[in-house]
């Protein structure tokens, strides 16, 4: 069999440029190929699934090993008008799916900071937008999904359907099979754009009281952290709030429902190339200027809370991190760390956090925070509570170990506190902290059902030999 | 520019006018901003207005009657409870009722008083009581530059002013040494409900104002004309002897 499939030995690595290492990767064009393939990779490196590499760390990397990318599998297979469901391949992008959609008034329930992601990647890693709290996480948003085994059942998985499979699919971080097809429901849009507030917020727990006090009158809700500010300004940074346009409220907003009217523009200030942008920013960080350019994106928040509310294009609200292409070349390698904390804790955990990055002298050049809810998926990340994404740079051998011990030191905090992590960003949780994220009893299931869908341990990632041991 | 404070602020008198203005220049400068006035409706529609634009809840209504100087120590201490630290005031509350030529009226000037004068009096010693210790704030008091000569139209008005703006220099002298700001702000016509039907020659608006107000809070003026060219006006007034001032109809 193996001899029909083009393997081919490639360099793949994290979106964080972190990890990674050279491996066999095959990319699928339909549901037969795959199947082929979980049952021809039965080596001792396994096989690793592969969606659009989008993950800051090792959820897709499997060295000396394989990797299944499916990003060839990018058909969107029927769409229904009438009702936003959509039925795809998972190799599909965000981008592909509301490029799609948008001129039939529909848009993603749950989209990431990127439009790159597919949207396999996305079921795996349940992964979540800046309306969490609202809607739950884009695993809420599938209706069913076809299951392929390395065991080598094909399974029709939904609420109905093979329901405890699908809860462990959607979050499990591809160890269960291989996801071959989805159904989404999207939500409705009356307007290409929104009504988009910026906010600028004077220390921490104004940005968390906030939050708080808009959550029931916003769509989205996401905060700027400027994570060099100390003291009484310790934690301040500026939320963007976004309120959708009900039907009729946007006229003007009705024919920006098209893709070419969503897209993030090329140039900056209409003149200079994007492209151009992240040389720049590479330059400030290895210049040390990014505390500057923290305190004067601060500064500009002003200016932009002085102009609000104003309309924005949903694309321009929610792919920050395609605004400046390649801008993870600046700060590469980068990793992420990114807290869950039950909202009881949030204020004290995430000053201390920030303490702890200052006092080792490692402050992450970027904090996100936003509000989640929980869900019922079974290695869900999320909390009836706050996260915040931090960004390190782990340039240089020295200073790799030492953020690898800060995030092991900042993890035992949030364990204590009863957080919890999310896999497409982490990268140095140790197996020790998989059982506390998650309780013995979840992961006992999540154990059972590996052994029963993947008896071999085919299915195998740096993260899950990390995470689960390799047994 | 970055300013020095950066916790709660107290407008006094900001249910509309140049107080409203300066709500709602304050609520975006990331602080809660506490706005009293006597008219509570009035106060709760302009504070849902600026909060809808800013996007968030910067703007707290409180209801308050200046002449009622015996509750601003207890309204200071809740505000403060309810907000945080307070380390900016602005007095911009004013009546200035009509008063013909011929007409002397003790009652009008009394009201002209108690409220221009002495409700400055009450709020700028509550604050300067408690920024005193803690060697840090800024008062902003809005007189005006009525009060720089006695002019022959308002006898109650100029008297009101110029007792506000007197008591604000001699805190200002006992405050700047500890750091403590204290700008008086003097402007000149302006459009506000205050001066609505009368000829107000050269008026600027509310919004302009406000903005020149702050500016000089930024910059730390201790005295600051609205817009500047009153300085120049008022200066030349200033020295015009009485025997003239007193021939003249300005």
């Amino acid at each position: 069999m193996s001899s029909t499939m083009n393997w081919r030995s490639e360099s793949v690595r994290g979106w964080g440029d972190s990890v990674g290492g050279t491996s066999e990767v095959l990319r699928p064009t339909d549901q037969g190929q795959i199947v082929d393939a979980l049952a021809d990779s039965h080596g001792p490196r396994g096989v690793a699934l592969r969606g659009s590499g989008c993950s800051y760390g090792d959820a897709s990397i499997n060295p000396d090993g394989r990797v299944i990318d499916f990003t060839g599998m990018n058909r969107i297979l029927d769409f229904d008008a009438e009702n936003g469901i959509a039925r795809v391949e998972p190799g599909v992008t965000i981008r592909e799916l509301w490029c799609h959609s948008i001129g039939q008034g529909f848009w993603p329930a749950v989209v990431p900071g990127t439009q790159q992601v597919s949207v396999g990647g996305a079921a795996s890693m349940n992964i979540h937008g800046k309306n969490n709290y609202a809607v739950g996480t884009f695993g809420d948003h599938i209706e069913s999904l076809r299951l392929a085994t390395p065991s080598g059942e094909l399974l029709e998985c939904s609420r109905k359907e093979n329901v405890d499979i699908f809860h462990a699919v959607v979050s499990g971080f591809g160890m269960l099979g291989c996801i071959t097809e989805l159904e989404l429901k999207l939500k409705k849009v009356y307007s290409g754009r929104m009504r988009v507030w910026g906010i600028p917020t004077r220390d921490l727990d104004d940005n968390l009281s906030m939050i708080e006090d808009l959550k029931d009158e916003s769509d989205y809700l996401v905060g700027w952290i400027d994570l060099h500010a100390k003291g009484k300004a310790l934690g301040r940074g500026e939320m963007h709030r976004a309120v959708q346009f009900k039907q009729g409220e946007d006229p003007d907003g009705e024919s920006m429902l098209s893709p070419d009217r969503q897209d993030v523009p090329t140039t900056l200030f209409g003149v200079v190339p994007k492209g151009w942008i992240w040389p720049g920013m590479w330059l400030a960080h290895h210049l040390g200027f990014v505390p500057m350019v923290n305190w004067a994106k601060f500064q500009a928040g002003f200016g932009e809370g002085w102009k609000s509310p104003y309309p924005q294009t949903h694309g321009a609200f929610h792919f920050l991190l395609d605004y400046v292409p390649n801008w993870n070349r600046a700060f590469s390698p980068l990793i992420q760390f990114q807290p869950f904390i039950p909202h009881a804790e949030a204020s004290r955990v995430l000053r201390r956090l920030i303490e702890m990055c200052h006092d080792a002298n490692l402050v992450p050049y970027l904090g996100v925070l936003k509000r989640h809810r929980v869900d019922k998926f079974l290695m869900t990340h999320a909390v009836d509570g706050f996260s915040m994404a931090m960004d390190f740079y782990v340039g240089g051998a020295s200073r790799r170990k030492a953020v690898w011990e800060l995030t092991h030191r900042m993890a035992e905090v949030v364990l204590d506190a009863g957080g919890r992590f999310y896999y497409a960003k982490d990268a140095t949780l140790l197996e020790s902290s998989f059982e506390r994220i998650h309780g013995s009893g979840a992961v006992e299931q999540f154990r059972a059902l590996k052994d029963r869908l993947d008896p071999d341990g085919v299915l195998q990632t740096d993260l899950s030999r990390r995470l689960l041991g390799s047994e | 520019m970055p300013r020095k404070t950066s916790g709660t602020v107290i407008v006094v008198g900001a249910s509309s006018g140049i107080g409203q203005a300066l709500a709602l220049r304050l609520a975006h400068e990331a602080r809660p901003v506490a706005i009293l006035a006597r008219r509570l409706d009035q106060l709760e529609a302009v504070a849902k207005d600026i909060n809808d634009k800013v996007g968030a809840t910067r703007i707290y209504p409180y209801e308050h009657d200046v002449t009622d100087i015996e509750s601003v120590d207890a309204l200071f201490k809740k505000i403060e409870a309810e907000h945080g630290e307070v380390d900016e005031l602005h007095f911009v509350a004013g009546v200035m009722p009509e008063v013909a030529l011929d007409e002397f009226p003790t009652d009008k000037d009394a009201l002209m008083v108690q409220i221009n004068t002495i409700g400055s009096m009450a709020w700028v010693n509550a604050a300067a009581r408690r920024f005193l210790p803690r060697k840090a704030g800024h008062i902003v008091g809005v007189t005006s530059v009525a009060g720089d000569r006695g002019r022959l139209d308002r006898p109650g008005y100029n008297a009101s002013k110029a007792g506000q703006d007197t008591h604000l220099e001699s805190i200002r002298n006992r405050l700047w040494r500890h750091g403590i700001r204290v700008t008086t702000a003097r402007p000149g016509p302006v459009h506000t409900p205050m001066t609505e039907g009368l000829d107000v020659p050269m008026a600027i608006s509310a919004e302009q104002a406000a903005k020149t107000i702050l500016k000089a809070r930024d910059r730390g003026r201790a005295i600051v004309y609205v817009p500047w060219k009153w300085r120049l006006i008022m200066f030349v007034i200033r020295n015009i002897p009485s025997f003239l001032f007193r021939k003249m109809s300005v």
